[in-house]
Order: C-alpha cells, then sequence, then structure tokens
C-alpha cells in the first residue's frame, strides 16, 4: 500500500518537473501556443465534464460562460482600470451567477428541453455581444486589454502565459478532484446513474443540479478570462455554438466522468484541429468523423467510466 | 409509542384511487409485513411515506413529527430509509460508491472544506469510508468493494440494496418486496440477517409475495386490497382468515 503510494507521488513529482521545464526546452513559440490552447480548453472541459460527464447534463452553452468571464475581465481591464486578479476573480463568480441562473430551470426542464435551453443561452448571449455596441463593442469586440501583473510578474511572452495557465489549470484540476471524491461529486454521478434513487438517498437532487451547473460554469469564466489578457481582444465569434459543439466532443473523446481522462480528449482534438489546419474545408468532416469512431468503438471515451446513456 | 403513524392516507392518479384511507402505524423495534394482490397499492403506500408520492389527503407522522408531503430527501434525512422493488443500485459505480452515496446525509462536509480546508475535506471523507467499509466488512462483501455494482450476483445486488439504505443510519427501513427473484436459500440468508437487523434496533416494514418469507419473519401483518387496509393481526391470524384466502391466497390458487 505504502509502496504504491510513494510510486505515485515519484510519478507526480516527475510529471511536475516535466511540465515545469518544458518551456525551456521546447523554445518555438508556436508549439508554446499550442500547449496554452490545450490548458485554456482542459479549463474548460473538466467543467463541462462536471456537468456532462458526472452529472449527466447536457449543456451546449458552456461557450456563453466562457464569454461571460472574457468580457468581464475585457471591461474591467479596459474601462475601469481593475487589475488582472481582481478581474479574474469577478469573471468566475458571474460566470458562476450565470450558470446558477440557467441551473435554475433544470428543477422542471428535463432532457432534451434543457438542451434546448443551453443553446437558446448561449446565442442570446452571442448576439447580445454582437447588438450592444456601446458595452461589448459590437462585432469588433473589445481591443487593447493591457499586460496583466500577478505580484509584480508582467505575463507577456507565451512563456509566461503558460505558468499563469498551468496555475489556472492546477486549481481547476485540484479543486475538482476533491469536489468529485467528495459526497458532493458522489451525489452528482447518483444523479445521473438514477435521479429517484439520489433522491431517496438523501440527494437534494434539484439544488445539486443547479450546484454542478454553478459550479462547472465557474471553470468556463476562468477560462474566459485568462483568453482575455491571453489574446489581448475578445469579439463574439471567440463564442460561438461550435465552440461549446468542439467542448463536448473533446469531452466525450475522452471520456466522460473523469477529470483526467479530459486530457487525453483536449489533446487529441487539439492536435487534429492542428494538423488539418492546412485543409480548412476537410477539418470539420475529420472532427465529426473521430468523434463517430469514438462512440463506436469506445462509446466510455479513450478513458471515460461512463458510457453515454440514451 | 408509534415510530410511524398515517392517519386516513389517500393518494389517487386520475381517476385511480391507489391508496385509499389506510391507517396504521409501525411500532418502534417491530418487523411490520403487507401482503396484498397485485394492484391493491403496496408500492404506492411505501413511496407515499419515502416521500416520493404526496398524499392527497391525510397525515403521517413519524417520531412524532408530521412529515406529510416532505420531500424524499428530507424524509431520508430524518431516518428513513427504503429499498425498491426493481432493484436501483447504481450500476456503473463501485460497491463502495454506492454506499457512500447511501450515507449522503451523514458525511459532514461542505464546499467551503473543499475550497478552503482541503485537508479536513479529505479527513471527513476517510471517516464516512471507514464507517461504510464496517458494514461491508459485516456483510461480507468488503473484500469486493472496487467492484461494479452491476457485476455482483443479483443476489448481492439486492444485499447491497438494503446495505445502501442502511448506511444512512435509519431509523425505519422500507423494503419493497426484498427477495424477489430470490432462491430459497438466499430468501434464508436474507430472513436471517433481517432478523439480525432488527435485533440491533432496526423497524422494518416489508412488503413481500411470498408468504413463506414473510410468514417466517413478521411480527405483524397487515393486508392490503384494492387500495384499503383489509386486515391487520399476526401471522396466524391472518393465514387462518377465510377473507384473506379468498382476495389473495385464494387468487394464488387459481393461478
Amino acid at each position: 500500500m505504502l509502496r504504491i503510494k510513494k510510486n505515485r507521488l515519484l510519478l507526480y513529482a516527475g510529471l511536475l518537473a516535466c511540465v515545469i521545464v518544458l518551456p525551456f526546452i521546447v523554445r518555438d513559440p508556436y508549439f508554446i501556443g499550442m500547449v496554452n490552447f490545450i490548458i485554456i480548453y482542459s479549463i474548460l472541459c473538466l467543467g463541462l465534464n462536471l456537468i456532462l460527464g458526472y452529472t449527466g447534463l447536457l449543456s451546449l452553452g458552456h461557450a456563453a460562460f466562457y464569454g461571460i468571464g472574457a468580457y468581464a475581465t475585457a471591461i474591467l481591464m479596459t474601462k475601469h482600470g481593475f487589475s488582472f486578479l481582481p478581474s479574474l476573480i469577478v469573471s468566475g463568480l458571474l460566470a458562476l451567477f450565470f450558470g446558477f441562473l440557467l441551473g435554475l430551470p433544470t428543477r422542471k426542464v428535463r432532457g432534451d428541453y434543457f438542451c434546448l435551453l443551453t443553446i437558446a443561452f448561449g446565442e442570446i448571449f452571442r448576439l447580445v455581444t454582437q447588438a450592444w455596441i456601446n458595452f461589448t463593442g459590437g462585432a469588433m469586440g473589445i481591443v487593447g486589454i493591457p499586460i496583466p501583473e500577478v505580484l509584480g510578474w508582467k505575463i507577456q511572452t507565451e512563456i509566461d502565459f503558460y505558468f499563469l495557465g498551468l496555475g489556472l489549470l492546477g486549481f481547476t484540476y485540484g479543486t475538482l478532484h476533491l469536489l468529485t471524491e467528495s459526497k458532493f461529486g458522489r451525489a452528482f454521478v447518483a444523479i445521473r446513474e438514477d435521479e429517484l434513487a439520489a433522491s431517496v438517498m438523501g440527494i437534494n437532487t434539484p439544488m445539486y443540479k443547479i450546484l454542478t451547473f454553478s459550479i462547472g460554469s465557474l471553470y468556463a469564466g476562468i477560462a474566459g478570462s485568462y483568453l482575455a489578457v491571453y489574446q489581448t481582444t475578445v469579439t463574439p465569434s471567440n463564442f460561438r455554438l461550435e465552440e461549446s459543439c468542439l467542448m463536448i466532443i473533446m469531452v466525450i473523446v475522452g471520456g466522460m466522468g473523469n477529470l483526467a481522462a479530459t486530457f487525453v480528449g483536449v489533446s487529441v482534438m487539439a492536435v487534429a484541429i492542428e494538423f488539418f489546419r492546412p485543409v480548412p474545408e476537410y477539418r470539420l468532416l475529420i472532427i465529426g468523423l473521430i468523434m463517430i469512431l469514438v462512440l463506436l468503438f469506445r462509446p466510455q471515451g479513450l478513458l471515460g467510466a461512463a458510457a453515454f446513456k440514451d | 409509542m408509534a415510530l410511524l403513524e398515517t392517519d386516513r392516507v389517500w393518494k389517487k392518479f386520475g381517476g385511480v384511487t391507489a391508496v385509499q384511507d389506510i391507517a396504521l402505524s409501525i411500532e418502534k423495534g417491530e418487523i411490520l409485513g403487507m401482503i396484498g394482490p397485485n394492484g391493491s397499492g403496496k408500492t404506492s403506500f411505501i413511496n407515499l411515506l419515502s416521500g416520493i408520492y404526496r398524499p392527497d389527503k391525510g397525515k403521517i407522522t413519524f417520531i412524532e413529527e408530521d412529515i406529510t408531503g416532505l420531500p424524499a430527501h428530507l424524509i431520508t434525512k430524518k431516518g428513513i430509509a427504503r429499498t425498491f422493488q426493481n432493484l436501483r443500485v447504481f450500476p456503473n459505480i463501485s460497491v463502495l460508491d454506492n454506499l457512500l452515496i447511501g450515507r449522503h446525509c451523514k458525511v459532514n462536509n461542505s464546499l467551503a472544506n473543499i475550497y478552503l480546508n482541503p485537508f479536513l475535506s479529505r479527513k471527513r471523507e476517510k471517516e464516512a469510508e471507514d464507517r461504510v467499509i464496517e458494514l461491508l466488512d459485516w456483510v461480507h462483501l468488503a473484500d469486493r468493494r472496487k467492484e461494479l455494482a452491476k457485476n455482483l450476483p443479483y443476489g448481492e445486488q439486492r444485499l447491497l440494496e438494503i446495505c445502501r439504505a442502511l448506511a444512512s443510519e435509519p431509523q425505519l427501513v422500507l423494503l419493497d418486496e426484498p427477495c424477489a427473484g430470490m432462491n430459497p436459500v438466499e430468501m434464508d440468508t436474507l430472513a436471517a440477517f433481517l432478523k439480525n437487523l432488527r435485533d440491533r434496533g432496526t423497524t422494518l416494514f416489508i412488503i413481500e409475495h411470498n408468504m413463506r418469507f414473510i410468514m417466517s419473519i413478521a411480527e405483524r401483518i397487515v393486508v392490503l386490497d384494492a387500495g384499503t387496509k383489509f386486515r391487520e393481526g399476526s401471522p396466524v391470524q391472518i393465514q387462518n382468515d377465510k377473507e384473506v384466502q379468498r382476495i389473495y391466497l385464494g387468487e394464488e390458487e387459481e393461478a
């Protein structure tokens, strides 16, 4: 037992060391940029996995929470002189609040109908950002988001952003890992497996569904905030329905109900997207094909715990 | 003093009256059985007690507290656990996690712990796990705790479902046909297990079709017919009741 624990510890330490030295070995900014893309989507998909994989709620509006976080940071930093850390916190909490609001209808609206509701929410968000020019800059978005600074550390290069992203990803994975291994995580799984039985186990199922939505959205808000300072611009086209779909594909390909699998799903899809960039007209076709192959041969995802239920 | 009392409880579904004017009491520390032909409202009655349905009329009292119309999760919290007629363990998760979910209300953890005090959160979860493993040890399932629930044999899944109910440390357990689909040997094991449970102070309310089983463990039996309470008495009284034989046992002979 102790031996296994020791091996595990060594594995984690090794992994951490690799992750830290990585940008100093591979100095190619293109490569680091791609890793940063994977980090953003990992944060997003870990939160989405909580909603979709653990609790079993299909949400096609995740990009909207991502956008709420991004716009909150963009507006606070360009128009109200906020620094990065407070903006990050406000962005996360704001996404959490909207997640809570969108979670409320889960009490009455179920399954496919709820899914439609999340699509509508995502579209409303995108259209509002396009139309409310005074506040969000319309289709041009918000440009010139200042360089973020954390405790005197100016975050400018790809490598700086890599470490910032790694910190946020560590927070995301750490807290979600604790959450999923606690009574809360088990309650989410119980709701996915059998909602009626879950309620008889003493689980307040309506409350827990709202909770999963709020928490999952919090991380999307954090990812959005990171995107805003990383890109230095935000536009409505960052948060289309396609983004939500891509996140869902990543979660499904990796494995629903398994946090570590999310990294696999995100990496596989990110590499596929990069690889087929020269042939944009076939890219969606190939992404679709990967998805179909995974669902046919490994419906539980590459590393997943639970198969997609009806 | 009665542990649970129902006072003239009614439940209608459209034009069908599933439960009609039922008044009964479950005494602390007893095994109360309920029998009745198919469609006589037994499961509906358990659903009323466990908060899955709300009664249209009447009152349910548990330890001198009115629990009428409370949602299921609060009723479990008050100390009433149940099992289902058609086995409802959580199939795709481990035996251990099934029991930990059963223990949900007793796990003293919070979101604040998770985000602000991870070590305390870990400790609380570990405590819950230890308690649940004790329970698994008692029923000799401890070495199978990592297996997925759906991979256990049928009889053990039934046992697992009962243990999941016990994990919340309930005062009263409602069992809906616990030995459906079991062979005679498994039934005897279950009967011994349930008696042992009663001796440890848990009150049991059991719906069962199998006469041999229910007559051997229940101290009192209630007979339902068409949603109403038809008879109540000791197993011997019920077995010798001509009217009961006509509505229930007689029907079985014809079939």
